[in-house]
């Protein structure tokens, strides 16, 4: 039926046209829409920031080896003998000198001065094995070498490097009692290893008296596949060892924290929703009263009570485009992108960025919808039963 | 038979509640407004003038009784089925006019021709020639603001009649209006009864209207009556 949606554009148009009259209630639902759009989208993209950068640190083939009931490394023990019976594991890769790809490895937490302010943050010092770049493919030495295993040298990831004092090459860094020689600078394609610092493992346990202490073995496999005969390996040594690929070690340790973020984020964007839609038929209300003499005018001359439903909620559904609109520009300029950290459950940091996509934008969107569609609904309900006698008694504006 | 819009309202009673009783305005009403007259309603705040164009107009219902439009009777008819109907048949001429104020005077003549198949272009042919008849062609582009209340009171006349029903209700058309721009409207719904036949229902306050008007009716306490002076001053 064409001439039901030239009766809705025309009356859409007027109404639209009208609103002018109603500036200031209106602009206050835009800006509560805005308002819900950015929160849910701050937290929607730090739980998807987050998530991209656990997701990016996994490899299917890379295999942690921590002591069960740990959860995480930093809480994991390693004995010598472990190590020793996890290096005849089957399914790992061996290197072209015949020696299995495997890195012991020990996270120190350590202060680190920020330049912008001079406060210290803790940061992950990582000790790790010769092998350790061969396990993490995704890093790259982007200026500088690799440090000489047996040597006080460093290499930090690059994120940090532009963030923390004494950091460049060729800088001598104190943390506690050891002194150590920047001599890399590293990026690790958005992943945890990002936020680290690495040494070798030798070095980190002599200067920071760890003598013998090894909290996770990584091993690199000469087929993801192999890693169901490792598990079983492991699991067989019954030694309380626990075997998980890189992968699903991240995987699992984002979803707690972004579920975290959701949990906290949805029911507040949610909580919020509300309020904007209370808030969006106040505005609607005062619309429908403020064009009642306009809308009895219009039923009289003939327009149908469906077109004046319409009319009004599309009036609501403009200004909630409009403020999710907005919003959804504030995130994208002002959040997107942005960095952010974290304290991981090293409890040291783990920087991360605020990274918006398409479903967060789409979800944002519907929550705004509804809140337009709510509190547009019963207002223009309310325009469908204007008393068209007021069209006789009443002055229109 | 009755001709195709001849009104007729047959005993009608017609009354709104206050607090747990209700107020009679009218009781058993019958009248018959034929095709082509032009009727004035005079009568006293809250006799009910308003009241007999609402339930001619489709916008308000009987308690008991009928109205009819020629063969279509109104009293029943679905609320849907009303608006289209008074699309298609009845012009409402109010007493402030009810322009749209942010639709230019040829946007608001233009609205009820939306509710018609025409095209874009004839729509727009259609408004200048109202517009012409109703002697504004100069000002089709301006805002119901920046017109005198005369004007706005032509451009109503002109929304009225632009989809050409037969019927208009006139609901004090000239009371808000000067001498000279009342005198102005009631020739000109002169000249659309005369001219273009149009049947008119005009209910006023002006004593003048009786000049124009083919009849004029007196309404109190829900009964018509003649008055002898008024017919002594049309003659
Ligand atoms: N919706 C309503 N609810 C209650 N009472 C109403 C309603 N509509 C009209 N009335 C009453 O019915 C009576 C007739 O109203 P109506 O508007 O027809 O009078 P009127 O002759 O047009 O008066 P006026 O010259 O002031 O316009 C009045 O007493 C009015 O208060
Ligand atoms: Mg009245």
């Amino acid at each position: 039926m064409p001439g039901f949606f030239k009766q809705c554009s025309a009356l859409s148009m007027t109404n639209l046209r009208s609103l002018h009259r109603r500036k200031l209630i209106s602009l206050s639902m835009v800006l509560s829409v805005t308002l819900v759009v950015v929160v849910l989208l701050g937290f929607l993209s730090m739980a998807n920031g987050f998530r991209k950068t656990l997701a990016a640190t996994g490899a299917a083939d890379v295999v942690l080896v921590t002591s069960q009931g740990s959860f995480s490394e930093t809480t994991s023990r390693l004995t010598t003998e472990q190590l020793h019976l996890l290096q005849e594991a089957p399914g790992i890769a061996r290197d072209a000198k015949g020696r299995p790809m495997v890195s012991p490895e020990l996270l120190v937490p350590v202060d680190a001065r920020r330049q912008s302010d001079g406060q210290a943050a803790p940061l992950s010092l990582r000790g790790v094995g010769a092998e350790a770049l061969e396990l993490r493919p995704a890093l790259a030495i982007s200026e500088g070498r690799m440090f000489t295993p047996g040597t006080g040298e460093i290499i930090v990831g690059a994120r940090l490097a532009a963030r923390y004092q004494s950091m460049q090459i060729g800088d001598s860094i104190t943390f506690g009692q050891s002194k150590w020689t920047v001599v890399g600078h590293f990026t690790a394609g958005g992943s945890v290893f990002d936020s680290e610092m690495l040494a070798d493992i030798g070095q980190v346990r002599a200067l920071f008296n760890r003598q013998g202490q090894v909290q996770s073995l990584r091993v690199r496999l000469g087929n993801p596949a192999d890693f169901a005969a490792f598990q079983t390996y492991v699991e067989g040594l019954d030694m309380g060892l626990k075997a998980a690929t890189e992968k699903d070690y991240y995987s699992a340790q984002s979803q707690d924290l972004s579920r975290i973020i959701l949990f906290i984020g949805w029911p507040l964007a949610v909580v919020m929703a509300i309020g904007a839609a209370v808030g969006a038929m106040t505005t609607m209300y005062s619309s429908v009263s403020d064009r009642l003499v306009e809308i009895a005018t219009q039923r009289s001359i003939g327009f149908s009570r469906s077109a004046a439903f319409v009319s009004t909620l599309i009036e609501a559904l403009a200004l909630t485009v409009m403020g999710c609109a907005i919003g959804v520009l504030i995130a994208w300029l002002g959040l997107d992108g942005w960095s952010a950290s974290t304290r991981s459950g090293a409890s040291t940091q783990l920087s991360f960025e605020l990274a918006l996509s398409v479903p967060i934008i789409v979800n944002a969107a519907l929550l705004a919808l509804c809140v337009g569609l709510i509190g547009g609904g019963l207002p223009a309900f309310r325009a469908t039963r204007v008393p068209l006698r007021s069209a006789m008694t009443g002055r229109s504006t | 038979m009755p001709n195709d819009t001849d009104i007729t309202l047959t005993h009608v009673t017609k009354s709104y509640p206050l607090g747990k009783s209700r107020i009679p305005i009218f009781q058993d009403l019958t009248m018959t407004i034929p095709e082509g007259d032009f009727l004035a309603i005079m009568g006293p705040s809250g006799s009910g003038k308003s009241t007999i164009l609402n339930l001619i107009g489709g916008i308000d219902t009987v308690d008991e009784g009928q109205v009819a439009v020629g063969h279509t009777v109104l009293t029943g008819m679905s609320d849907a089925a009303l608006t289209q109907w008074r699309a298609a048949h009845i012009g409402f001429v109010f007493q402030f006019y009810n322009l749209m104020p942010m639709l230019s005077a040829a946007e608001n003549v233009e609205l009820p021709l939306l509710l018609t198949p025409l095209s874009a272009r004839a729509r727009q042919e259609r408004v200048r020639t109202i517009l012409d008849i109703v002697g504004l062609s100069e000002r089709a582009g301006h805002l119901p603001s920046e017109l005198s209340g005369g004007q706005q009171q032509r451009v109503g006349i002109a929304r009225a009649v632009a989809a050409d029903p037969k019927i208009l209700l006139c609901d004090e058309p000239t009371g808000d209006l000067d001498r000279t721009s009342a005198d102005e409207i009631l020739d000109l719904l002169q000249l659309l009864n005369r001219k273009l036949g149009k049947t008119i229902v005009m209910v006023t306050h002006d004593d003048s209207s009786c000049r124009v008007a083919k009849r004029t009716l007196h309404l109190d306490k829900g009964k018509f009556i003649q008055r002898e002076e008024e017919l002594m001053v049309c003659r």
